[in-house]
This record gives C-alpha cells, sequence and structure tokens, in this order.
C-alpha cells in the first residue's frame, strides 16, 4: 500500500471526500441486488478504483483513453480500446488484464500496480456482476399528476381550438375582413374608435418593409400615391409577396426561431461551413410558400420522407440542418454528456419554436408551471438519440487543430464521381503499401540506423505513411469531394432513453418509451415507429392540424412580424406562466382559418396586410391613449424601429449599391473545422468581408459571437436560443455607429455625390431629393433653408481637401501566429494583432463632404429608423 | 401551483423586461462597446411608466463594496507555487500522491509576511507586502477541469457551457445600474478571445444595455473616435437633433424619441470621456512607475490595472482585467516567473493606489483563476489541472482585511474546511454588493432565472 507513507491526517478526509463525491450511478436491470455484493462494492472496490484510478479516469478529472472508471456505464462502454469491464467475465475484462500487465494491454495504474488482494478483488467483483448501487429517482421526477391533468384541461392554449362566431360590431361600414371584426369589437366594448386610416405613403412604406425588409424607392411611391385604382393595393401586396426579398426577410425571421449560427459557439467555436444551405432552404422555402405543416415536417424529418425526385431528396435532406445547427460543446469531455446537451438543445428548439412550450425544463425535474414531467422530456429524448445529429463535429478534451472536425458526421448529398473514387482507392492502396513498409523496417537495424539527415532511416518511412494518410482522409472527406450539408439521420441504434435523475447524463433511471408531450392531445396522431428513431411520427404530431399549439404559435408569431406585438405577446411561451392572448377569439378564427386554407404563409400574410386594422394610420390619440396606452387593443398601428438588416440593407439600397442577388460564395463556407478565436485571422478576414459586402444582411457570415458589427448595434437575434421577438433598445453605441462607422459614411457620400453628379438642377431640388430617397417624404421649405445653412457653414469650415471620413478603423488585436508549432498547447498561444480592414469614404471637396454630412445625419435621425 | 413572481428587483419598482427596453435611453449594446451607462428615460408613456434602465438602483441590503475589479488570471495559476504554502507537499516531495502521479513541492521558497503572518511565495514580493489587507479564501472548487467550461462557468454561472447565460458583470448592472452617466458600466479589458469569448461578458437574455463592454489592453473601442472635425460634427448633430425634435412633434412619432435624442448625446460626450479615461498616459511619472506602464506585450498587465483604478475611481461598477499564459502542463518554472513578474508589482500598486485614494473601502479586488493545477508532477515540469481545491483572494470592499478562510489538505488538492464552490462565490460576491442572490432575478421565457441558478451559499465569514 502507499497510502500509509502520507500524513496521517490526510487519508480520512480524501478517502471520506472521494466517496462523498460519488453519487450512486446506476442499476442493473430490474432485479434486486444482493446486499453483500453492493457492500462488498462500497468497502473494497469503489475506494480502490477512486484511490488508484480516478486521477486520470473520472468526471472530475479528466477521461484519459475515453474512459471513465467512476461510474458503472463508463466501464462498460470503455474507452477507445473497447469495454473495460464485461460483468461475470473476468478473462475478458480489460481493466483487468491492465492492472496485471498483460501483454496487450495498458499497465495501470502508471505509477506502480496493484497489491495482489487488490486484484483479487477487482476480478471477484467482475465475477460476481460488477454492481453498483441503483439510483433512484428523484422526488421532482414523479410524472403525470393531477395537478397536471387540470391545467391540461383548465389552460386555454392546450385546449382544441374553436373559432367562435364573428361578433357583431356597430360601426358596420368600418371592418374589411372579420379580422377586423374582431378589433373592432374589443375597441367598442373599451368606447374606443379606431383612428384614421394611413396615408398612401405610409401604408406602402409600412408594407414594403414588413414585406421585404427594404423601403419604397421614390418612384414606387409615386406609382402607388397616384394609383387610385381599386385593386391597387392588392396588386401591390401580391408583388411584395411575389418579390424574392419576401423570402429574404420571412426566411429571417424563421431563422431567428431556428437560432441560426454557423459555429459551434460555445466554449470552443468551430464552423458550421455547410450552414448556409439550411439558411437557403428556408428562404426558398418561404418564397415558394412551402404549406407551413409541410415546412416543419421536412426540418425535423425531411431524411424519413419519400422525395419525388433527386432534387427534392436533397432539398429535404437539407431541411434537416434545423436541429443540427445549435450550439454544441464540442470540448465536452464525455460523449454522454455531449449528447444529451445536444438532444436538449433540440428539445428546446423544436418546443418553444414550434410549440411555445418550455419542455427544457422537465430536463432535470417535472416542469413546475406547464404539466411537462420529466418522463415526458425523455420521451422526446428517446427520439433523438436515436438520431443522429450531423454537424461535422464531435467532442473531445483539450483538442487541436482538426481534433474535433468528424466528417462521418455530415449529410451526403450527392457522391463522389468516378474520378474521385478512383483517387481514393489509389491512396488507400498507398496508405496499405506505406504502412506495410513501415511495419516491415521499424526497429530493425536498418530502420533505426541513421540517414543522410543524421535522423533513424525508419522515420522517413513512417512520415510516408503520415502523407499518405491524409491524403486518404483529404481525399475522402466527403465535404471536400462531393456534396455535404449540415442535417440529421436515423441513428443505428433506435430505442427509447432512460430518464436522467436530476438531468445528469449518466444518471440512469427506468427506460421511458418514445412518445409526445402529454400535454398536448392530439387525436389521431401517428404512435411511434419503434422500428425507426419515431422522428417522422414527432415531425407529423407537431404539424398535425389538430395539435392545439402549433398553429396558434404560428399564426401568433405572423401577426407579432405585421403588428409589432403578438396577440400572446409572449410569444415563445403560450404555457401557464406565459399571457394570455388580448384577443382569444381572433386567434383562434386565425388559426383554425390557417389551416383550412393549407397553412399558406403568404396568404395569411396577405390577410392581414389587407385588413383595415393594418391599415390605420399610426397617430396617437389622447383618450385611446389614456384607456389602451400599450394598443393591445389596436386602435392604431404601433410605430416600430427598423431592424438591425432592415437598417443596413436600405442603406446600402439607397446608395444604389444594394446586390440583390444571392452571393454564390461567402467566407465561411471555406473554413476548415479548426476552432476560431474572436478576433483570429479567419474572423477579422470573415468581419472584414461583412463590412465590404453589398448583399442582404441575410446572407452575411453569421458565425456565432461574432457578428458583423452594422447588426449587432441594432438587438441582433441571440443565435442561441429560440429568439420569437428581438429587442428594440436605444443604446449610445447605435449613435457612434451612425455618427462614426465608416460604411454608414461610404453610403452618405455614395448618395450624396449622385446628388451632385446630377446635371440639372440646384441644391434645393437635391435637398428634395434626399428627403425623398432617405426619410420618403418631401422636405418643408423651413427643412430646405435649414440644411442650405447648413450645408453652407460646413462647406466653408471643412477643409479643402477633406481627410477620409473616418481615420483607419481599428477592430482589435490578436490573433494566432501565422505558421502554429504544431507541439505547442493552441490554449497558451497569446497572440498579435490582426485587423479588420474596411474601405474609408474620401470625398472628393468639401462641397461633397457637407452633402456628404448632410445625408449621413438623415441616416442617423430617428426618422429614418422608426416607421409610423 | 403558482405562477412565479415577474422579475424580482425589490425593492425597487418592477418594469417588465419589454417595457425597460422599449423606453430605455441608455446601455451601449454593440459588439465591443456595450454595457454603456444609462441615463433616465424621459416622457415615457403611461404604458411603460417611470422607467429606468441603467440609471443607479438601490441594493437589495447594504453594500459593503460598489464596485469589483476582477483581475483573472485565466489558464489556472499554480496555488502551491504561489500563496498556498504546504510544508508536507516538500516533505513528501517526489513521493506518490493518493490520487494518483507524483508530488512535487514548489521549487519556490516560502516565506512569512505582515502581522498576520501568511506565507506568500518569492514570486510575489510586491503583493506579498499587501497580505495584512487580504483576504483568502482557500477552499474553492468547480465542476469543470477544462478551461472553456470553467471560464464560462465562472464568468456566468453556467454549469453547461452549452447553455448561454448573463454574465456576472451584468446581472450586477442589471441589479444595481451604474454609477456614471457617461462611462460604460461594465468593462471587459482584453478578454479571452476564445474559450467562450464574448459569452463571457455577454447578456444572453437580459436586455443588451447590460452587456460588457470589450477594450483593449491599449484603450480601445470601435467607432469611439469621431468620424469629422469635432466642430463639424458637433454642427451635423445639432442637425440630427433638429430633425429628431420636427418628427417627435408629429403625431406618428413613437414615444423612443426622448431616449434616441438623449443617446445620441451620450455617445457624442463619450467620444471625449472614454478615450480621456483608458489614456493612462495621462498619470503622473510616479505612477506609470509604480504600476510598471511600459508600451507592448510586456506592459500589458501593468496598463490593465491602472485602466481598472481609472475606470472604478470614475464609477464604472464591474472591471475585469486579464492576464493569460498560467495554464502550466510544461514549462511551469520559467512560466511562473514570467507570469508572477507580469502581474505581481502592478496588482500591488493597484492595491496601494486604490488604498491611497479611499477607494478600497468600497471596491472589491478579486485576484484567480478559473480552478487550480495539482501538486503532482505533470511531465518534466508541468502541473494538471485540479478542480477539488484552490484559492483566490479578494481585498477591500467589505472584506476582512488579513483573513483567510478555508483550506485544502496538506497537499493541496482537496478543499476540506470552508468549502466554497464556484456558485457560492458568486453568491457571496453579489451579497457584498448588496444583492441578495436568490432575488437577483430575471423572468425570461417563462422562468425565473439567477446568476446562481439554484444554488449558492453567501459565506458571511468574509465580511468585515
Amino acid at each position: 500500500m502507499l497510502t500509509p507513507l502520507l500524513p496521517t491526517r490526510l487519508l480520512l478526509p480524501l478517502l471520506l471526500l472521494s466517496l462523498a463525491m460519488l453519487a450512486p450511478e446506476m442499476t442493473q436491470g430490474e432485479e434486486a441486488v444482493d446486499p453483500a455484493k453492493l457492500e462488498f462494492f462500497e468497502r473494497r472496490i469503489r475506494p480502490l478504483l477512486a484511490g488508484k484510478c480516478f486521477n486520470c479516469h473520472s468526471a472530475a478529472n479528466k477521461a484519459a483513453g475515453g474512459l471513465r472508471v467512476d461510474d458503472r456505464n463508463g466501464l462498460l462502454e470503455g474507452g477507445k480500446r473497447g469495454a473495460a469491464v464485461v460483468p461475470g467475465e473476468p478473462s475478458t475484462s480489460l481493466i483487468l488484464k491492465a492492472v496485471r500487465h498483460e501483454a496487450g494491454a495498458p499497465r495501470m495504474p502508471p505509477e506502480g500496480g496493484l497489491e495482489t488482494e487488490e486484484i483479487a478483488d477487482l476480478e471477484r467483483w467482475i465475477t460476481e456482476g460488477a454492481v453498483w448501487p441503483a439510483v433512484e429517482l428523484s422526488e421532482g421526477q414523479g410524472g403525470w399528476n393531477a395537478d397536471y391533468e387540470a391545467l391540461r384541461r383548465e389552460h386555454w392554449a392546450f385546449r382544441p381550438v374553436s373559432p367562435a362566431a364573428t361578433p357583431t360590431v356597430s360601426d358596420v361600414a368600418w371592418p374589411r375582413d372579420d379580422v377586423d371584426r374582431f378589433v373592432l369589437a374589443a375597441l367598442e366594448s373599451q368606447g374606443i374608435a379606431p383612428v384614421a386610416d394611413a396615408d398612401r405613403a405610409a401604408l406602402l412604406r409600412r408594407l414594403t418593409a414588413d414585406l421585404t425588409g427594404l423601403l419604397p424607392t421614390p418612384e414606387q411611391a409615386d406609382a402607388f400615391v397616384g394609383d387610385g385604382a381599386p385593386g391597387a393595393l392588392e396588386s401591390v401586396v401580391d408583388a411584395l409577396l411575389a418579390s424574392p426579398a419576401f423570402g429574404e426577410r420571412w426566411g429571417r425571421h424563421w431563422l431567428d426561431i431556428a437560432r441560426f449560427g454557423e459555429s459551434t459557439g460555445s466554449a470552443r467555436n468551430l464552423p458550421y461551413p455547410h450552414a448556409w444551405r439550411y439558411r437557403d432552404w428556408v428562404i426558398d422555402a418561404v418564397n415558394a410558400d412551402l404549406s407551413y405543416d409541410r415546412f416543419l415536417v421536412e426540418q425535423i424529418a425531411g431524411d424519413l420522407l419519400p422525395a419525388a425526385d433527386p432534387a427534392a431528396r436533397e432539398r429535404q435532406l437539407i431541411a434537416t440542418g434545423f436541429l443540427a445547427i445549435g450550439v454544441k460543446d464540442v470540448n465536452q469531455r464525455f460523449k454522454v454528456r455531449f449528447v444529451m446537451d445536444n438532444v436538449d438543445e433540440q428539445i428546446d428548439t423544436m418546443s418553444r419554436g414550434i410549440l411555445g412550450l418550455t419542455v427544457s425544463c422537465a430536463r432535470c425535474h417535472d416542469h413546475k408551471f406547464d404539466p411537462v414531467p420529466a418522463t415526458d422530456y425523455y420521451a422526446l429524448a428517446g427520439i433523438l438519440t436515436s438520431t443522429e445529429q450531423c454537424a461535422g463535429v464531435r467532442n473531445k478534451m483539450g483538442g487541436a487543430g482538426l481534433d474535433y472536425y468528424d466528417a462521418s458526421m455530415l449529410v451526403v448529398l450527392a457522391p463522389v464521381d468516378e474520378g474521385t473514387a478512383a483517387k481514393i482507392a489509389i491512396a488507400k492502396a498507398e496508405v496499405e503499401a506505406a504502412k506495410a513498409a513501415f511495419e516491415q523496417i521499424r526497429g530493425k537495424p536498418e530502420g533505426l540506423a541513421k540517414g543522410e539527415n543524421g535522423r533513424p532511416i525508419q522515420q522517413g518511412y513512417r512520415q510516408r505513411w503520415n502523407r499518405a494518410q491524409q491524403e486518404f482522409e483529404r481525399l475522402s472527406d466527403p465535404a471536400r469531394t462531393g456534396k455535404v450539408a449540415m442535417g440529421l439521420r436515423d441513428a443505428e441504434k433506435i430505442g427509447d432513453t432512460e430518464i436522467r435523475v436530476r438531468g445528469e447524463a449518466e444518471q440512469l433511471g427506468p427506460v421511458v418509451p418514445r412518445g409526445f408531450p402529454s400535454a398536448v392531445e392530439v387525436p389521431g396522431a401517428e404512435p411511434i415507429d419503434p422500428a425507426a428513431s419515431g422522428r417522422l411520427q414527432l415531425a407529423r404530431w407537431l404539424a398535425h392540424s389538430h395539435n392545439p399549439l402549433t398553429a396558434r404559435v404560428y399564426v401568433n408569431r405572423v401577426w407579432q412580424r405585421l403588428f409589432g406585438t403578438g396577440l400572446v405577446d409572449t410569444v415563445d411561451n403560450f404555457g401557464v406562466t406565459g399571457n394570455a392572448p388580448s384577443h382569444p377569439e381572433l386567434l383562434d378564427r386565425l388559426a383554425a382559418d390557417f389551416v383550412a386554407d393549407g397553412w399558406s404563409t403568404k396568404r395569411l400574410v396577405r390577410r392581414l396586410v389587407l385588413s383595415r386594422t393594418y391599415g390605420l394610420s399610426a397617430s396617437s390619440q389622447e383618450r385611446a391613449l389614456a384607456i389602451d396606452p400599450a394598443n393591445r387593443l389596436l386602435w392604431r398601428h404601433s410605430p416600430r424601429r427598423l431592424d438591425a438588416e432592415e437598417i443596413r440593407d436600405t442603406m446600402l439600397a439607397i446608395a444604389g449599391r444594394l446586390d440583390r442577388s444571392r452571393p454564390a460564395e461567402g467566407p465561411s463556407r471555406q473554413l476548415e473545422v479548426r476552432e476560431l478565436r474572436n478576433n483570429g485571422r479567419e474572423i477579422a478576414s470573415i468581419l472584414s468581408f461583412a463590412k465590404a459586402s453589398a448583399h442582404r444582411s441575410v446572407y452575411l457570415p453569421l458565425l456565432r459571437t461574432v457578428v458583423p458589427g452594422a447588426l449587432e448595434a441594432f438587438d441582433f437575434a441571440d443565435q442561441g436560443q429560440v429568439t420569437g421577438q428581438r429587442e428594440s433598445t436605444t443604446v449610445p453605441a447605435q449613435a457612434l455607429y451612425l455618427l462614426n462607422d465608416p460604411f454608414v459614411a461610404k453610403q452618405s457620400l455614395v448618395v450624396a455625390e449622385t446628388l451632385l453628379d446630377r446635371p440639372t438642377g440646384d441644391d434645393r431640388e437635391r435637398i428634395a431629393s434626399a428627403f425623398r430617397l432617405v426619410l420618403g417624404r418631401l422636405p418643408t421649405s423651413p427643412e430646405i433653408d435649414d440644411v442650405l445653412a447648413f450645408l453652407a457653414a460646413f462647406e466653408a469650415q471643412a477643409p479643402a481637401t477633406p481627410a477620409p471620413v473616418a481615420e483607419a478603423p481599428v477592430e482589435t488585436v490578436v490573433t494566432a501566429p501565422s505558421a502554429p508549432d504544431p507541439n505547442l498547447d493552441p490554449d497558451q498561444v497569446e497572440q498579435d494583432s490582426e485587423k479588420v480592414v474596411e474601405e474609408l469614404a474620401r470625398p472628393r471637396d468639401a462641397r461633397s463632404a457637407a452633402f456628404a454630412a448632410f445625408v449621413q445625419a438623415m441616416l442617423a435621425s430617428a426618422e429614418f429608423r422608426y416607421l409610423p | 401551483m403558482s405562477r412565479p413572481s415577474p422579475n424580482e428587483l425589490v425593492p425597487h419598482a418592477a418594469p417588465s423586461r419589454r417595457d425597460v427596453l422599449r423606453s430605455a435611453a441608455a446601455g451601449f449594446g454593440m459588439v465591443a462597446l456595450a454595457g454603456l451607462l444609462g441615463l433616465q428615460a424621459r416622457g415615457t408613456s403611461a404604458a411603460a411608466g417611470p422607467v429606468t434602465t441603467l440609471a443607479p438602483r438601490p441594493p437589495h441590503a447594504l453594500a459593503r463594496a460598489k464596485r469589483i475589479i476582477f483581475l483573472f488570471m485565466e489558464g489556472a495559476m499554480s496555488a502551491v507555487d504561489t500563496f498556498e504554502y504546504k510544508p508536507a507537499l516538500q516533505a513528501w516531495n517526489g513521493r506518490p500522491s493518493p490520487g494518483g502521479g507524483k508530488l512535487v513541492g514548489s521549487k519556490f521558497s516560502f516565506r512569512q509576511h505582515g502581522q498576520t503572518g501568511s506565507w506568500v511565495s518569492e514570486l510575489y514580493p510586491h503583493v506579498a507586502r499587501h497580505v495584512d489587507d487580504l483576504c483568502f479564501i482557500r477552499g474553492l472548487h468547480t465542476d469543470t477541469p477544462a478551461h472553456p467550461q470553467a471560464v464560462i462557468q465562472l464568468h456566468t454561472g453556467a454549469r453547461n457551457a452549452s447553455l448561454t447565460r448573463p454574465s456576472l458583470g451584468s446581472w450586477l448592472l442589471y441589479g444595481l445600474g451604474s454609477e456614471n452617466e457617461d462611462l460604460p458600466g461594465y468593462v471587459a479589458i482584453n478578454p479571452a478571445p476564445n474559450f467562450g469569448g464574448a459569452i463571457n461578458y455577454g447578456n444572453a437574455f437580459l436586455p443588451a444595455s447590460f452587456q460588457g463592454t470589450r477594450i483593449t489592453d491599449t484603450g480601445e473601442l470601435p467607432n469611439l473616435r469621431a468620424a469629422l472635425p469635432r466642430d463639424l460634427q458637433r454642427s451635423q448633430l445639432d442637425l440630427v437633433q433638429r430633425f429628431n425634435r420636427s418628427f417627435q412633434a408629429s403625431p406618428v412619432a413613437p414615444r423612443e424619441i426622448d431616449g434616441v435624442i438623449a443617446s445620441a448625446e451620450l455617445a457624442f460626450r463619450m467620444q471625449d470621456t472614454v478615450p480621456d479615461l483608458l489614456d493612462v498616459s495621462r498619470e503622473p511619472q510616479s505612477v506609470l512607475d509604480a504600476y510598471g506602464v511600459k508600451p507592448g506585450k510586456e506592459g500589458s498587465f501593468a496598463r490593465q490595472c491602472l485602466m481598472a483604478r481609472r475606470m472604478s475611481e470614475a464609477g464604472v461598477r464591474f472591471v475585469e482585467i486579464r492576464q493569460p499564459g498560467w495554464d502550466h502542463h510544461n514549462n511551469l518554472h520559467k512560466g511562473l516567473i514570467e507570469n508572477a513578474a507580469a502581474t505581481d508589482q502592478p496588482t500591488a500598486a493597484l492595491l496601494a493606489d486604490l488604498k491611497q485614494r479611499g477607494l478600497l473601502d468600497d471596491t472589491l479586488v478579486l485576484f484567480g483563476s478559473e480552478f487550480g493545477r495539482l501538486p503532482t508532477a505533470q511531465g518534466e515540469d508541468g502541473r494538471d489541472h485540479n478542480i477539488t481545491g484552490y484559492p483566490m483572494w479578494m481585498a477591500g470592499g467589505g472584506v476582512k482585511r488579513g483573513f483567510s478562510y478555508g483550506g485544502t489538505d496538506e497537499l493541496g488538492i482537496h478543499a476540506v474546511e470552508g468549502r466554497m464552490h464556484t456558485t457560492d462565490l458568486h453568491a457571496t460576491l453579489l451579497a457584498l454588493m448588496g444583492l441578495d442572490h436568490e432575488r437577483l432575478t430575471y423572468n425570461y421565457a417563462g422562468r425565473d432565472f439567477r446568476l446562481t441558478d439554484v444554488a449558492g451559499n453567501v459565506i458571511r465569514e468574509l465580511f468585515a
């Protein structure tokens, strides 16, 4: 024994601690375990493992060789070399070979061996079945109960959608659609009359922004304002709905729900070079008006659906990127935790995004407010543990370089061509040959002899093998030689999973059959297919016309995008802690009509924007404001701020620089799957690209934690979780961005110089044009005078040859050296600076600088970014 | 089954999250320049009520400290070579450790300092002169022996790194607001570019106004440099404000315009106030010499210490500075000498400076790493991670002076007395700032969140 060498005071506390740190681990099936065996384990085996093995093989330290011995499953599954313990079979249990120092097994523990008696104990324990104490379910995981049952029956959102009759209203002339009748009835009950309709210019601006994320050009405004023909509004709406920009804006809305991001985020940030395919799929699906039920089914189980043709098959595979693109902690040491954390992330995204329910609370305990027991959570988890999330990454502790990359965890869309297949075969043969040659010479005198470079000759053989291996891996990586996407596929091992006690991945409770949340009753839903993951049935259950939540949650999201606030203002939470709808009957009517109308987003949007309610002016009115200050009753249209994408895209559009095409390439697609530092070389180049890009913002590279500054200043979506509604904060960083960022200066200057280059017209006309272009209205005469005075004063003060409108921006420091030493721990590398480059605006003269300053002042004004 | 309370920020009024944001007139929520300080939103409509964002708010209870400076030793400093004197380890040098591996004593000599006779190694001679002001917490432990997760947990409390949670500084701003209208309320100087990166000073689901502002160790932050000569920009901003006021007069104007006008003025002022504050060259030479300020990488930590003092003095609620490079799996000996040399004098100068200015009474200084290192050998010259027992120290801000709480076993492996989990540290830090970690909640997605989640004990023994 080694311990007697230690100070005696130390021994007992250490031992007690080791025991205390270990919660009981797992059961061995349902049969009762002999108490004597358990006592033997606690007295002889657990202290032995804790004392001699935990330093390198436990959750508190690390899992050297992938092996953990503080958990029965860890021993049974083993590490890289396979199972460490086979219950009842000491002769095949690797752990015994290791402690006996048998040939072919690692010698363990590395410092000295075990006592003979200890080895005998270990053998006896394995022979007797390797018993480990069972875990007990915590009190908080008791399952379905009477309170839950009452909530399921009583909470409005769990009850079936039941459209009420259209209410009668006093002012029968006002409503245009039943939507308006529901709204007006509520207003009349409070004695409020709606304000006047918006003027046509304001309505067009609102419509164009809401539907496409852009603003109308002066020509479009003129055409609409001047077109008094019946049906003019409908024509404009139909044109906007048909524009590709509709999908770019409304697709982005879904990407907020889908917490879209092009990297893992979390502890080590690795790129997802194929995430863009999912982004494009979403935009295309919205533009094609893919019915929402089908839209959901393809995202959750597109791989399991029959496909009409190869192109449809490819689209369906890409759609499953939805659940694969989430945040992942690849540095998680233990695969079981990596898997269960990813399962949790998917459950959270699906349940909040589609159902408006926070199911993930039930990972650790029965939900405290909503009727979601832990058993429901693990019923869903079983579907996802039976599914492989193909994100191209794997978990590993402390990896570097390409360690986290796993090409086998990608969805292959197109197999490699014949030429490449032949090259792969040749490369494989070379690997075999090089390996054989190395094995041949290794350790022999001729191998150990020094070559010309003074090193053993066998080293050259080893290098040849390495090179061949690298070439083989390069060629057989489908991401390099084929066409791949992120997505899902059913796992090889299909089955139900265990409830995890207190949510801890290793703490296995009883197995729970796969299924759906009990709170949500869906009459007619298909049961889980026992032979498959069950994702297809889950998808159909979610998208079922009788699911009381799915359609309600979605029409509420659409409503919120158009009116600013949802009928249920807690858009991601329809549970007990969410708020009740302001117009419950209207919500149900919309949900029912939406389903009956084939789940068409475009027709729903069309209906809502053509309503009288949508077309109300944003004018305030004292009496209504006093009664309903938050405008929940919709007596006017609530003004809103443009979102981050709209602000950037509109600035580019005003300058005539917006590239409306979809980019064929992007820097995030070129990245290797290596850890990114948020100011390293790759990120600097991505941010530089984003600054130079003239494409719509939805196409900018969106790696997690490295959001382009133009978006982040204006409350871009949280890429870590479902964002049903973005914030709209007012912070000084916005003013600093608008006053000082070279991007804003650049667009201002382009506008200014375009106006100045007009061959005809005077400055009053130029100012008027600028107002129309930026603010969508003509200036008043005093406004023109004011601007003229500003221009004159500015021009007089400005230097004759103005400096660039911004000093070189410094987007800071620190990145890896150009050729990192492969032996260096990457975490220890401090970094040198890497700058984000950006083109500066250079006015040609003082007059141009003055006009640019005026245009920029309009871009920085509240009027530009608030939409009445 | 009761509904959870709304955002409970007792004792002040509890505006809903969205109300706060709608009329927010403050904060600095941008990639590199965030967490800016607030001003009162005026003229908000009846819907939102009188709403404040980063205006100072009274704490729940007595605030022993008003601000925190965290000196983050990223990578895990070896305690048994610096602030943990373990004679048993020296005696058992070379012998097997009970948890495996071979014990290796420190190669640095320790001696006692000050009235309290605290042991400090020769690596920290300057800090050693302040031991009578330090409050050691020696029984810390955490959950994950990997830097990325442990760094994230230390900064956000999240045990699961794949859950993005608000950082400690964001919680402080949310709970207390800030004290200076023209400055960021929460600053991270030279923060880690990896290990979660911006998550570590992020606001997660808290309003963007509570986000940390990232500043480089040379005091840079984007868009702060005026794009035009100042008088020209002033006339440009005047034009902007005339546009804003005429828009405000229209019947369709949203109620946020007041906030827009005020925050543009704040932004304009910040172009002067923030660079001035970050410009350490304004300090007298004697102060620069005391901290050891010099240009380039070598002077990084000294500059950060001095910037931290200047910002704390100006009312910044939470400043974090960082010295990386403590991950000594190898190169332990030389690495410790270099890193201690970089941090010893500036840290001591910061303590002396704060004390001399009377700031140490209500400024809490926290010094330490995401976890510790084992007393055993790793390779020729290294030590591996240890999450089961490691120290940090505090000074000032309402903690006992010359005090030591808790401890590890004789070898420095396990915390055996006064054990403090990361969560307990968080609960205690909030308590020192006058916040009750169980009452500082934020309702998001149907649930009340806390920095300490469902755990956390306040260690009152540390309080002066």
